[in-house]
């Protein structure tokens, strides 16, 4: 459970980027946060994991490992108070918590493999991580989120040889690798064409419903997000305008979130097939 | 919008004037040329006057003696000279990986931290390899150990410094990924910053190796060991034939290894 309460964030710049929020998010909802640019969307999700401190308010994250790909057994549920979190303490927490980022994030020199194994570095003494010897536990770990993706045959080549989409699923196995409660997604669609876009939100999706890890995805896209979302909330000025089901969310409910009204830079497309060879990839479905 | 319709003609913008900056650097640079010329006494009759006139340096060179090469005095010189720069780089390089991340914001844990470290590789870098060999000859006496003392902190300022600059140029976004996943701070520095640099890290170790090999040519003449040693031996006995002999090795030397490392660099990076 994340839980926001009466929860501020204002920057160094005097931009109140999100102003009083009262939210909470249960174990495995997939939620789609929508808004304009500048509504705070970013600002939301990076609280989650302490990438950005609250400045006024309270933010408690519940973590109960559950199913994953590593077998973890149900773990012991921990509860954060992310507030003032420093430290040893902190660092738990984000090995809870995966993230996947509009621009993929991936250090581009080295292998897809060393990049998910990054995902494993909470685990894995840092002597090992010095000489790069990972246990093998770890690397099958990192073998099966590649797998869970089906990019596992570029395991060994180097991340800057792949395409967009590709880096991306590497980002998301990445976060898998780390066993995680919760996934945080900034925009992670946002530099892939629509296809791509499509089989991207699909893996999230089926990566939600087989492991009920916590889903949160920051989207620009009101048609992604009303496709994919468990439930959405709407954010304008830092304030939370909209909090209901995606079925609920309609043309109407999206004027109101962006105060304005729609466009054709709004919705993504369909996925159109046969383009770009990797989007016709479908993922399994998933053993309900 | 078509280029050959303009909608408006816009007023083409004069020629801005040169900037105050750059004609005060010009100004500045000839009136320091002529001072010095002026101060030292400089002239060419001079120079052309001293060649001409009967010189023991030069006259050795027209008997330039190249079996000093084949002799193990020198041969054991050259192979300390050797040794003393690949450990030299080798200690001094592996120091210098870590003092350069520390020196950087994303490097170093704490600001103190960092200004210690920048602190510390600016005493190092602005102290030239000679003062180093003179200094470490007090401190431990005459032969390689000063001289390799002086190319570790040789080697750490150079590569330092070079790896410094390129550490100001990394991409952050995998540096933030690694702080999502609760990665220690090492284990971040290790996975998400090191092999962004390590091609060029690797090739300035290379090079590195290039100036220290020309550096011990030079420490030898203050008592720190290698082939410096041999050329003041023969120097101060006024045997230029011999002197000759050896700078014509080394530099055969160096040439070797400077177009092999210009070879493995061009393909790291
Ligand atoms: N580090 C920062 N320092 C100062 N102001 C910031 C910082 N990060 C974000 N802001 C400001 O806070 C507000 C919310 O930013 P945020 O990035 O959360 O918006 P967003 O909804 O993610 O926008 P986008 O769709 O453009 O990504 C914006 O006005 C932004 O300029
Ligand atoms: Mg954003």
């Amino acid at each position: 459970m994340i839980q926001f309460s009466d929860a501020s964030v204002t920057y160094a710049g005097g931009v109140h980027a999100m102003q009083h929020l009262d939210l909470t998010i249960e174990q495995g909802e997939f939620v789609v946060i929508v808004g304009l640019s500048g509504a705070g969307k970013s600002t939301l999700v990076r609280a989650v994991n302490g990438l950005v401190p609250l400045t006024g308010g309270s933010l408690q994250v519940d973590v109960r490992p559950g199913r994953s790909l590593g077998g973890r057994s149900e773990g012991e549920p921990t509860s954060y108070d992310v507030v003032g979190l420093t430290g040893r303490r902190l660092r738990d927490l984000r090995a809870e918590v995966g993230m996947i980022f509009q621009g993929f994030n991936l250090v581009k020199r080295t292998t897809v493999l060393n990049n998910v194994l990054m995902g494993r570095l909470h685990r894995v003494p840092t002597w090992r991580t010095l000489l790069g010897m990972y246990p093998a536990d770890d690397v099958e770990l990192a073998m099966r989120a590649l797998e869970r993706v089906e990019i596992v045959d570029k395991a060994y080549v180097r991340a800057s040889n792949l395409s967009g989409g590709q880096q991306q699923r590497v980002g998301i196995a990445r976060a898998l690798a780390q066993e995680p409660s919760i996934i945080l997604a900034d925009e992670p669609v946002a530099s892939l064409d629509p296809p791509t876009s499509h089989a991207v939100m699909r893996y999230l999706q089926q990566i939600n419903r087989e492991f009920g890890i916590t889903t949160i995805v920051n989207l620009h896209f009101l048609d992604l997000a009303t496709r994919y979302a468990d439930r959405i909330v709407g954010l304008r000025n830092g304030e939370l305008v909209f909090d209901g089901p995606g079925s609920a969310a309609d043309e109407h409910v999206f004027r109101d979130i962006y105060g304005r009204s729609l466009t054709a830079d709004d919705v993504m497309g369909e996925e159109e097939r046969g383009g770009d060879a990797e989007a016709v990839v479908t993922p399994p479905t998933s053993p309900a | 919008m078509s280029a050959t319709a303009p909608s408006r003609r816009v007023a083409r913008p004069d020629e801005p004037p040169p900037s105050r900056f750059g004609v005060a650097m010009g100004v500045l640079f000839v009136v320091m040329t002529a001072l010095s010329v002026v101060s030292t006494g400089f002239s060419l009759d001079g120079i052309i006057e001293d060649l001409g006139r009967r010189n023991d340096s030069i006259s050795g060179l027209l008997n330039i003696d190249l079996s000093v090469i084949t002799s193990t005095r020198t041969l054991t010189a050259f192979v300390e000279t050797l040794q003393m720069a690949v450990v030299g780089t080798i200690i001094g390089g592996a120091a210098a990986l870590p003092l350069a991340l520390a020196s950087t914001e994303v490097g170093a844990r704490t600001t103190t931290v960092r200004w210690l470290v920048r602190a510390f590789n600016n005493v190092v870098r602005a102290i030239p390899d000679i003062l180093w060999a003179l200094l470490f000859v007090a401190m431990v006496g005459i032969g390689v150990l000063p001289g390799l003392l002086a190319l570790v902190f040789f080697s750490i300022a150079v590569t330092t410094k070079l790896t410094s600059d390129v550490l100001d140029g990394i991409d952050l976004g995998p540096v933030e990924a690694a702080d999502a996943t609760g990665a220690a701070h090492v284990a971040k520095l290790r996975t998400a910053v090191v092999p962004q640099i390590l091609p060029a890290y690797s090739s300035f170790l290379l090079y590195n190796f290039e100036l220290n090999l020309r550096a011990s040519a030079v420490l030898g003449l203050v008592g720190a060991g290698g082939i410096g040693t041999r050329i003041e031996f023969y120097r101060s006995a006024g045997r230029w034939p011999e002197v000759w002999g050896i700078i014509v090795l080394f530099f055969a030397i160096t040439f070797v290894v400077e177009r092999l490392s210009i070879m493995f660099r061009r393909r790291l990076v």
